[in-house]
């Protein structure tokens, strides 16, 4: 039903900083589809598991398309669209680091 | 508070990680892979003018030389903005920027400049390109700490550029 990741790396800034915790609504997303705008964590076989946002959702192919904020970002610009089987869940609750500058 | 919460729950438990991952093993910022790429505008500029400076008849040869010229000043003068964009989108913070507030502008005069650049074959528009990024150096070296100074190149065109004092 919900679990609890910490972000890391820098992909996601300013929004999201590293050290960063965010809680997430698992699947099954039948009354909580995932939708643009959304931040999900998902699995990657080459990158583990990742947190990006969601840029558009193919629900033909059931496949979404990730990106991060920052140009050096590695997303589906970099590996594609990822099918939906293969997502973690969308946050739900960001629980940011205090003392950060932006 | 709800994040130390959080903080002594994942010391305890061990929650997992997600990765916001970026390319660049981050952290790694340097301006020299502008300044070099100004430079070679320059440089590209003055290959240009010292060819069409022969005169004679305009040839296959000439023609080749010259596109390859051109290819490469519109080359560079997009690697060096592109690679201050990313300094600064990147790399400057907030209280960078309180520091120097003038950063944003001279990225903007950058930008600028380095489509001039490519539009143009002007000499002293690259050359301004070339300066507005030693500033843009200068500024950064700064947020770090570090101390520069001013040499010239040792390579054509032998202008000044701003090295960290490392």
């Amino acid at each position: 039903m919900f679990r609890i990741f910490r972000v890391t790396g820098e992909s996601l800034l300013p929004e999201y900083q590293e050290g960063d915790y965010v809680v997430l609504a698992t699947l099954p997303f039948l009354f909580n589809p995932i939708q643009v705008g959304d931040v999900i964590v998902f699995k990657n076989e080459s990158y583990g598991t990742m947190i990006k946002r969601v840029q558009s959702v193919d629900n033909d192919t059931d496949r979404v398309f990730v990106v991060g904020t920052r140009m050096d970002s590695v997303d589906s610009r970099r590996f594609g669209s990822i099918p939906k089987k293969s997502i973690t869940g969308k946050v739900i609750w960001h629980i940011r680091k205090p003392g950060r500058n932006t | 508070m709800l994040f130390k919460l959080f903080e002594t729950l994942d010391q305890r438990f061990g929650f997992e990680r997600a990765k916001a991952h970026c390319d660049i093993p981050c952290g790694i910022y340097d301006p020299i892979t502008a300044q070099i790429a100004a430079l070679t505008v320059v440089r590209m500029v003055d290959l240009m003018a010292e060819l069409e400076s022969k005169g004679g008849e305009k040839s296959l040869a000439y023609q080749n030389s010259m596109s390859r010229y051109i290819t490469v000043k519109e080359e560079h003068a997009e690697k060096a903005k592109h690679d201050i964009r990313v300094i600064w989108g990147d790399y400057l913070k907030a209280q960078h920027l309180e520091k120097h507030p003038g950063a944003h502008e001279l990225v903007h005069k950058i930008m600028m400049l380095g489509s001039k650049s490519r539009q143009t074959a002007d000499r002293e528009t690259a050359v301004q390109f070339v300066e507005a990024i030693n500033q843009f150096a200068e500024i950064f070296w700064d947020t770090k700490g570090i101390s520069t100074k001013r040499a010239k190149a040792p390579y054509s065109p032998a202008l000044e550029v701003v090295y960290p004092n490392l």
